[in-house]
């Protein structure tokens, strides 16, 4: 015959793995680049990618930031929702800065690029936020 | 009688002799306190020389000082340097908002002081072309270019006036970030 102690114990330990597997609903890992032009003082051109891994990544997780999103696992929706946010936090991970300027008979242009290379993330959909991670 | 005249004679000479003597150490006496009073007085000299020489020294140090000052700072071991720049960006005319203009001009600010921070930090490449033809410039040609990667850049101030945004942007560099 068991004890009260011990079937409470084994049930407690059930109902928290349901709870957090409930909690993190959804995780997937996604490749994303940006890139943005400045040319001659002015924004150029901006473009941010976005695609599932197609392969599991491997690296340590950097740094993260949580949107808060109600029940979407949709990865483009939430950075549309949060773009600003997400073009800080991607200005922390560090910058690949290209810079072109050439004056000609005293007229000068200039162009700047600024590159997050390729990186990957991990993301946790959860019920009403979802947690970014970059993996290094 | 005779010789004791001349006894007494040579006497009062040789007393004579003696006190001009004596007179004479006098003198000599005087001159040597006029010497040792007149030490004192040089040591003032001397004191005053030597406080303006530390004046010329500290001057000096200062100069120097500020001519250190003045050239580039070295990153040392155990120590952090932190770098401070002012980017600028402007909007673009054909915007649909106010909140719009800024966006963007903020957007070509960073830019603009991540591009400052790569020189400071990096260096840039400057490459420069002068085509001369029958004695005259006829194309005066500076390229320059910066290639770097930039992490853990901060925005510390952003203004916003009349189109033109400014963001200052700091950087805080340590040694163990360079050493490999």
């Amino acid at each position: 015959m068991r004890s009260r102690n011990g079937n409470s114990s084994s049930l407690l330990a059930i109902c928290s793995v349901i709870y957090f597997s409930s909690l993190a609903l959804h995780a997937g890992e996604y490749l994303v680049s940006y890139r943005y032009v400045v040319k001659d003082m002015i924004l150029f051109n901006d473009s941010l990618q976005v695609s599932h891994a197609m392969k599991k990544c491997s690296g340590t997780p950097d740094k993260s930031i949580e949107f808060i999103d109600n029940d979407s696992e949709n990865l483009n929706e939430i950075l549309k929702n949060n773009s600003f946010e997400f073009t800080n936090f991607i200005h922390t991970l560090g910058l690949e800065v290209n810079h072109k300027e050439t004056t000609i008979n005293a007229q000068n242009s200039s162009t700047t690029i600024l590159t997050l290379k390729t990186t990957c993330f991990k993301v946790d959909f959860n019920d009403n936020f979802a947690r970014i991670t970059a993996l290094k | 009688m005779k010789y004791s005249m001349l006894l007494v004679a040579f006497l009062s000479a040789s007393t004579l002799m003696a006190e001009t003597v004596v007179v004479d150490t006098d003198k000599i006496k005087v001159a040597e306190t006029k010497v040792i009073l007149e030490y004192p007085k040089q040591d003032e000299k001397l004191d005053a020389l030597a406080s303006q020489l530390t004046a010329l020294e500290n001057k000096l140090g200062e100069v120097s000082q500020k001519a250190q000052e003045s050239e580039e700072p070295l990153l040392e071991r155990n120590k952090q340097m932190l770098i401070s720049v002012m980017g600028q960006g402007v909007a673009p005319m054909n915007t649909s908002s106010p909140a719009q203009a800024y966006a963007l001009a903020k957007r070509a600010a960073v830019a603009d002081a991540y591009r400052l921070i790569a020189e400071k930090v990096k260096g840039v490449r400057v490459d420069g072309q002068d085509v001369i033809q029958n004695m005259m410039v006829k194309r005066s040609t500076v390229r320059t270019s910066v290639n770097a990667m930039v992490r853990n850049a901060n925005v510390v101030e952003t203004t916003f006036k009349e189109g033109l945004c400014e963001v200052e942007m700091e950087i805080v560099l340590a040694y163990s970030q360079f050493a490999q």
